[in-house]
């Protein structure tokens, strides 16, 4: 199972409205880009991370879900840390300051964003983008690649360790040979399984729409507010800084 | 090749979501209304957008000792077409931004352009062009395909140099410094994805399956 999903499933904010959770996240995300990093930035990613931790995100997962954007981050840093002139590559004349700003901006807006995946399970967001106005064609489309990934995932997973087991993953042809194989046994499986599921569907009167029940989470007045004022607080430490 | 969540200025990454959008716009108008005539469809893009998440998590051998993962491209472009490749790769994306956090919600259309609609139409142009100066279907597959993620390679690293042109040789500078570092890994992992995509294709083929996708 994929850590963000099985997160957001356990989460204590799950019944919470989704407008207060995509205020919160979305609001500190905007923070992240348009304050100065430090302190804003640094403000963001410590609330956001301190909001995930009362949602129920523990500090092994919050760290684990911080861990692989972090490392592409980093890789983007080091180039902005860096000059190329008549000289050669050196250090930048900043020292790297700029670089480091952009890398904690950057950290800031993937916690938001994490807080509000760690929180909010998938199935939650798409409903939220339908009433935003994403046609219901699309949304249902969209909710049945989300149901998929998990059967076509453990499917692979299964092939996968099957080939290693056979010494499918020894050295690099093997590697690239057993991944083409495994990608090209997984599409017609998944193509056999939708076929199968749109036959049931049809044998019970599919009319082109997958109706399911939601349940209805209304929105609390006092949780926008604290969300607002907590953005608000975040907005003027970093400007008055 | 994805861009970080916040990783571009506010500006770079509304400039990207407005050039992104007419693509995405088209391909989910035309997907809307396939689904209209045939709405039974649905769970036949669901599969392959499933798939195209899935193919994303495939661990490919990259330089000694790395990993890393296709981008699919090549592949999506040459098996449904790039068109289609533009609607189920924007949500495979901003599946990968949600479940993942690799890529982002800012940077989704930074990341749209360059892994949804310059890659696939790269790969599509060379798969094209191959087939018209008479090279064979492997070839021609390898090269779509490797040029494809290549092309999604140069187009990120494009994408963060005007976002951070270098302070003393300007865009060319950066792009040169972006693409540098990313060349160590990206280049073989281009290579690699050409000879797995023709691996797949070549499966794909002999069950008959490409000509059932594209119908």
């Amino acid at each position: 199972m994929i850590r963000t999903d099985r997160l957001a499933a356990a989460s204590r904010w799950k019944d919470k409205s989704l407008s207060e959770k995509a205020v919160t996240a979305l609001g500190l995300m905007g923070l992240a880009l348009a304050l100065p990093p430090f302190p804003g930035a640094l403000a963001v990613l410590v609330a956001a991370s301190l909001l995930a931790w009362r949602s129920g995100v523990g500090p092994a997962d919050w760290l684990a879900l911080l861990a692989p954007p972090a490392a592409f981050i980093a890789t983007g840093t080091v180039a902005l840390a860096v000059e190329i002139d008549a000289a050669g590559l050196h250090l930048a004349a900043d020292g790297g300051r700029a670089g480091l700003a952009v890398a904690l901006r950057a950290l800031a807006a993937v916690a938001a964003l994490l807080l509000l995946a760690a929180t909010t399970p998938t199935p939650a967001l798409i409903g939220g983008l339908r009433r935003l106005g994403l046609a219901p064609e699309l949304a249902e489309v969209a909710l049945a690649i989300y149901r998929f990934i998990f059967i076509l995932q453990d499917t692979a997973q299964t092939m996968h360790a099957v080939q290693a087991a056979r010494l499918g993953t020894v050295g690099w042809r093997r590697r690239i040979r057993s991944a083409g194989l495994l990608a090209a046994s997984l599409l017609p499986r998944a193509l056999d399984r939708a076929h199968r599921q749109e036959i049931g569907l049809a044998a019970r009167g599919f009319d082109g729409s997958l109706r399911t029940l939601s349940a209805h989470r209304p929105v609390s007045v006092w949780g926008l507010a604290r969300a607002a004022i907590l953005l608000v607080s975040i907005a003027g430490l970093g400007l008055a800084w | 090749m994805h861009i970080m969540e916040g990783f571009l200025p506010a500006g770079h990454a509304l400039a990207w979501t407005a050039i992104s959008a007419p693509f995405v716009v088209t391909g989910a108008v035309r997907l809307k209304r396939i689904l209209v005539e045939r709405p039974e469809l649905r769970l036949t893009f669901g599969a392959a957008g499933a798939f195209a998440f899935v193919l994303s998590a495939l661990k490919l051998p990259s330089v000694t000792g790395s990993c890393s993962h296709p981008t699919g491209t090549g592949l999506g472009a040459l098996a449904v077409g790039p068109a289609a490749t533009t609607i189920i790769g924007t949500v495979v994306l901003l599946f990968q931004a949600l479940l993942l956090a690799h890529g982002g919600l800012t940077t989704l259309g930074a990341n749209v352009f360059s892994m949804a609609v310059a890659g696939p139409w790269i790969a599509w142009g060379v798969w094209k062009a191959a087939g018209k100066v008479g090279l064979g279907p492997s070839v021609a597959v390898f090269l779509a395909a490797m040029l494809g993620d290549l092309g999604t390679y140069v187009v990120t690293s494009a994408q963060l140099a005007l976002a951070f042109p270098d302070a003393a040789s300007g865009f060319a500078g950066a792009f040169a410094k972006f693409a540098g570092i990313f060349a160590v890994t990206q280049i073989p992992l281009a290579v690699a994805e050409g000879l797995l995509t023709v691996v797949v294709m070549n499966a794909l083929n002999q069950r008959a399956l490409v000509a059932e996708v594209r119908a």
